[in-house]
């Protein structure tokens, strides 16, 4: 696996400051690193530290205050807002800690969500949409509504919605934060296979053993990056920090 | 499009989701379609057009030909009812014979249509006759005969309950006084356009009716469709046509004559239409606005993922504009359907009411097609400003649970305050201008100066937070919560404003009309003094009307007032002056000139000293004259009418106070107009020393009219505020009470389903269930009585404004009147919010929300 031919996320010294003077909150200090496609990397760092921030500067959800972020080659700043919203219909797919699912909608209209924003047949998007539920084992849980599902399914259906389509990039903020461990293991073999497949992964979690399913991990304190495992596995590292 | 229908899918099943706040909106916005639909049906049903009017007026006649006395040629609208004038004048009417030729030898069936009194069982009533053979086909429609047979002779007459139930029964003859036919009433039969009203029907000759009692001689046509040819050629002859082929299928409008092609469509009323609409509009708008707000706030987080998987503002947006669709949709024809049910359901009761009867069934569908549209329009445009600030929310600050309305703009409230300006500017000019134009560019001000103090309200709001740190933990809570969650509280608050504002602009022009009324009010008698007067009655009558009087108002003092009458009268004149004595005057007892020894106590306006002095000077045989300006002399001239007969004799110039309106010129003793040699008698009978009930004027005033129709009988009881005016100002502070307690009662407790949460964490730090009522309470106080601060202060714009118009006409010297009616005000902004909020308070569940549930 070459890294630098195929980045698909690469953050370049991106500092992200929250208000002014007295108030001022500085959330990410020059932070730099890439995420290859087939990767999955595992974002952790005590609360406060800045692993949230860090997923909305990569989603586009929000800019940095100075620096780049670039998604597959391209500086979102130079995207517009409206190139930054096609872009996570189309190569981004997001998956918070909780309340994923939009509740008016059933499991497949959920994943079928961003390709419908971006104006794809209905049906077309069903069908992908139940293809992508195929994979993550739920295809019997299509048509419930998020109120009658458990926390893990609901998951499942997010982390569905997340590689609808062909997603490039998953970014996941403790995917697994309100799951009972043996739920949140699945969680995270389906990310990780989803990443086998082709697809980068940026996993923010508190859990070392869920660390453990990434290729590299980043530790941020205080909004900096103070320490990068290679490539060396995730555990030998944990172990060094001890 | 595609975007829109997820939006709508998302927009439906929220609804469906949050079903209490959907009811609510629907019946906020199914309401007043519905109310305004069935109204419409009722109107537009009780309104018998043109065309359903047609049978009823020509019976199965193809027209109806009158020949007024006007003069020929004549011109008409299609329907000479509309409009018809003569436009030379020239006599020589067109006989029968002429009519049946230009209408192409048709049948005539002569018809004559008038009133004429006739004796009731109180007295003399009015009857609306029709003659004409109604045995003849052609009548068919006319009439419709319930019992007893239709007339075979000019003795014989039809008439309708109403004249039964004024002491008549089938078999006996109608009275119709002396020198009228007295027919035999040989049958029942109602119109079939009048319903309450007395009629009766026969055949020519049988009801008296002719030229003496204003009836035109009229036809009904009968040999094929008359034309608007025919029409014109008959109108050229001097006869009017009402012809049933023009009426069913008009020509262009461009043959209407141009003498009568005035514009139908009358400016002024379109635009209190529209004035109507748009304030009605708003009020819907900002009555449902807080539950959009709440419904796209509880989306929040909806939105927030949308946005996250690639969703623009523009999709989040219609998300909560689809929601003002799928209410306002289900809203307009939930309201419609419901409506015309409730129309057809109110006609029975609504005929009980009318005087005619009405036409068929009939739902206004271009009408109703509006009035669902005015339903669908308000809904989405209650949702503009939530979903506006939906699409611009704080995407992150969302899915980190975090939520807050953004801080105030500062452009609003600045572009707030300019409206109110401009609002001032133009009540101001408005009320300079006068009446005319004045009234719209006021209504105008009050539009624009309510959308200001909408823009205004936030930042009184965030005011109100501020200062509230000193105030007890539930009003201090409820202030600050208002402030934090102004997308739902601004609605409410306006709405209240605006119906506060609506209210007190109105009460103000009416009590200050009402003052107008007062302030200008001139007696005719003094104060509690009656009398009967009349024109053109012998003697004997008066004689006749004193003993009934004196009859039905036993120990009132009855007294006839002498005066000069006849053929005569008399000029007064100031020796040496040329100045008339009166500018103005109204003849009030039969004669300018009384003839007495005093002035009557019944006379209003005139001091006790001047009495005594007119009482001097008449015991000299003088004569006691009124003036509206100071004459300084003890002598008049007189001069008798045409006998030219002029005496000097000895004054008393008396002024009448206090603005009272001169109803009479001179007192004279007798021996002055002995002297003058003019005929005098009774001109009057006055009333004194009862205290007459309205029961007894009511009979007095009846059997008065039965010994002459000429004669009335009046009892002066001062200013008397009119009834109308008092429901009226009921109704509006009932409206005004209703739509403030249902704004901020929905505020209120929208407001506690968006506080759950809060609500929650209160409960586990320990607050007492009670806490949950107070607060509740306390936001509605806040809600109420900010709402009701603002409005009043908006309301007293175009309110102080309209009183220019209203009470100061450009042709007099008096007003404007300015009565502000504090005590409805008072109740309006302290009263009602304090009862809003004891309701709420009693409303609320004590119970407080044990865990926050977020969805
Ligand atoms: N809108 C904001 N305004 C001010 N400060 C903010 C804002 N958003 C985040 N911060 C601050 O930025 C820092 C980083 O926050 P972030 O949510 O990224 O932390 P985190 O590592 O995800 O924490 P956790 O593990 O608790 O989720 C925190 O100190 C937070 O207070
Ligand atoms: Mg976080």
């Amino acid at each position: 696996m070459n890294p630098l031919s195929s980045t698909v996320l690469h953050l370049d010294t991106v500092t992200r400051i929250h208000g002014e003077g007295a108030t001022e909150v500085r959330a990410l200090r020059e932070v730099s690193f890439r995420v290859a496609a087939g990767e999955l990397v595992a974002v952790m760092g005590p609360s406060g530290s800045g692993k949230s921030t860090l997923l909305t500067m990569a989603g586009g959800l929000d800019a940095p205050t100075s620096g780049t972020v670039s998604v597959e080659g391209v500086d979102l700043a130079t995207l517009g807002n409206a190139g930054r919203a096609r872009m996570r219909r189309t190569s981004v797919g997001y998956v918070f800690q909780d309340f994923n699912l939009i509740p008016a909608l059933s499991a497949v209209e959920n994943v079928a969500l961003p390709m419908e924003l971006d104006g794809v047949r209905s049906r077309a998007a069903r069908a992908a949409a139940r293809a992508a539920l195929e994979e993550v084992g739920i295809p019997e849980l299509a048509d419930r509504f998020p109120d009658h599902m458990s926390g893990g399914q609901q998951q499942r259906v997010a982390i569905a919605r997340a590689v609808v389509g062909e997603r490039r990039l998953i970014l996941a903020d403790e995917p697994t934060g309100a799951l009972d461990s043996e739920t949140g293991e699945e969680i995270l073999r389906l990310l990780r296979a989803r990443c086998d497949a082709g697809a980068a992964g940026v996993l923010v979690t508190h859990e070392a053993r869920h660390a453990a399913w990434a290729d590299r991990v980043v530790f941020l304190r205080d909004g900096v990056v103070v320490d990068e495992t290679g490539a060396d596995p995730a555990d030998v590292l944990l172990e060094s920090r001890r | 499009m595609s975007s829109w229908r997820l939006a709508i899918r998302l927009a439906r099943r929220d609804a469906l989701r949050a079903r209490g706040r959907s009811i609510l909106v629907l019946v906020m916005i199914a309401l007043p379609v519905l109310a305004v639909t069935a109204a419409d049906v009722v109107i537009q049903t009780q309104e018998v057009t043109g065309v359903e009017a047609l049978d009823r007026r020509l019976g199965t006649a193809d027209a109806q030909v009158t020949v007024p006395a006007e003069g020929r040629p004549m011109v008409q609208r299609f329907d000479p009812m509309d409009g018809a004038t003569t436009v030379g004048g020239k006599p020589d009417p067109p006989t029968e014979a002429e009519i049946s030729a230009a209408l192409g030898g048709a049948r005539l069936v002569e018809e004559r249509v008038g009133s004429v009194s006739y004796a009731t069982d109180k007295g003399i009533g009015y009857v609306e006759v029709t003659e004409v053979d109604l045995r003849d086909p052609v009548a068919d429609g006319l009439f419709e005969l319930t019992s007893g047979r239709l007339p075979e002779t000019a003795g014989e007459v039809v008439v309708n309950d109403a004249v039964l139930d004024s002491g008549y029964a089938l078999g006996d003859t109608l009275d119709l006084g002396r020198q009228n036919p007295a027919p035999t009433i040989v049958g029942i039969a109602d119109s079939a356009s009048l319903r309450t009203a007395p009629t009766a029907a026969g055949p020519i000759g049988s009801l008296g009716l002719d030229a003496r009692n204003g009836a035109s001689p009229g036809w009904l046509a009968e040999g094929g469709p008359v034309s608007w040819d025919a029409v014109e050629a008959l109108n050229t002859m001097g006869a009017l046509v009402l012809s049933r082929a023009v009426i069913e299928d008009p020509p262009p409008a461009s043959e209407i004559p141009e003498e009568l092609n005035w514009d139908s469509g009358d400016d002024s009323m379109v635009a209190a239409v529209a004035l109507i609409v748009v304030m009605a509009l708003l009020e819907v708008v900002l009555l449902a606005g807080p539950a959009f707000a709440v419904t796209a706030r509880r989306q929040a987080r909806s939105l927030a993922l949308m946005s996250a998987t690639g969703g623009t503002p523009a999709q989040s947006r219609r998300v909560v504009l689809a929601g003002g669709l799928v209410l306002g949709g289900a809203a307009a024809v939930l309201g419609v359907v419901l409506g015309i049910g409730a129309g057809w359901l109110l006609l029975p009761v609504v005929q009980r009411w009318s005087s005619h009867w009405f036409g068929p069934f009939d739902v206004p569908w271009p009408h109703v097609a509006g009035i669902a549209m005015f339903g669908l329009a308000s809904a989405v445009l209650a949702a503009v400003v939530p979903a506006w600030i939906a699409a611009r929310q704080d995407v992150v600050a969302v899915l980190a649970g975090r939520r807050a309305d953004r801080p105030p703009s500062v452009r609003s409230p600045i572009l707030g305050v300019v409206l109110l300006g401009i609002g001032v500017a133009m009540a101001a000019y408005g009320a300079a201008a006068g009446s005319g134009s004045g009234e719209f560019l006021i209504a105008g001000s009050a539009i624009v100066a309510v959308l200001g103090m909408i823009l205004v309200v936030p930042v009184v709001v965030a005011g109100v937070a501020r200062a509230a740190g000193r105030l007890p933990l539930s009003t201090r809570y409820a202030a600050r919560d208002a402030a934090r969650h102004r997308t739902r509280t601004v609605p409410a608050i306006a709405a209240v404003a605006a119906t506060v504002a609506g209210v007190v602009t109105l009460g103000i022009g009416l009590s200050s009309d009402e003052a107008e009324n007062e302030g200008t009010y001139t007696p005719s008698l003094a104060m509690g003094q009656a009398a009967v007067t009349g024109y053109d009655l012998r003697p004997a009558a008066w004689d006749e009307l004193a003993r009934v009087v004196d009859r039905e108002l036993p120990g009132a003092t009855v007294t006839p007032m002498t005066g000069v009458g006849g053929e005569d009268w008399v000029d007064l004149q100031e020796p040496g002056g040329s100045a008339p004595l009166l500018d103005e005057m109204s003849v009030g007892f039969g004669s300018s000139m009384l003839v007495g020894r005093s002035v009557p106590d019944l006379v209003p306006g005139i001091a006790a000293a001047d009495r005594e002095r007119a009482a001097a000077v008449l015991a000299d045989g003088g004569v006691v004259a009124f003036t509206d300006h100071d004459v300084a002399g003890d002598e008049i001239e007189l001069m008798a009418g045409e006998r030219g007969t002029t005496i000097r004799v000895p004054a008393a110039y008396v002024r009448f106070q206090d603005d009272t309106y001169p109803t009479l010129a001179a007192v004279a003793s007798p021996e002055a107009v002995e002297r003058l040699g003019v005929d005098v008698g009774t001109v009057a009978v006055a009333v004194a020393g009862a205290d007459v009930s309205t029961e007894q004027e009511q009979d007095v005033t009846e059997a008065v009219a039965a010994v002459n129709p000429n004669a009335g009988f009046y009892v002066e009881r001062g200013y008397q505020a009119e009834e109308n005016t008092r429901i009226v100002q009921f109704v509006l502070a009932a409206l005004g009470a209703i739509l403030m307690l249902g704004g901020t009662l929905t505020a209120t407790f929208l407001a506690l389903s968006d506080a759950r949460p809060d609500l929650a964490t209160l409960s586990a730090v320990g607050a007492s269930p009670r806490r949950r009522r107070s607060i509740a309470a306390s936001y509605a106080l806040v809600v109420g009585f900010v709402g009701a601060l603002l409005g009043a202060a908006v309301g007293f714009i175009p309110g102080i404004a309209i009183t220019y118009p209203l009470t100061a006409p450009a042709y007099t010297d008096t007003g404007p009147y300015l009565d502000v009616p504090w005590a409805l005000i008072v109740g309006l902004v302290v009263g009602l919010p304090l009862l809003t909020a004891a309701i709420v308070g009693l409303c609320t569940r004590a119970r407080l929300p044990m865990v926050a549930r977020l969805d």
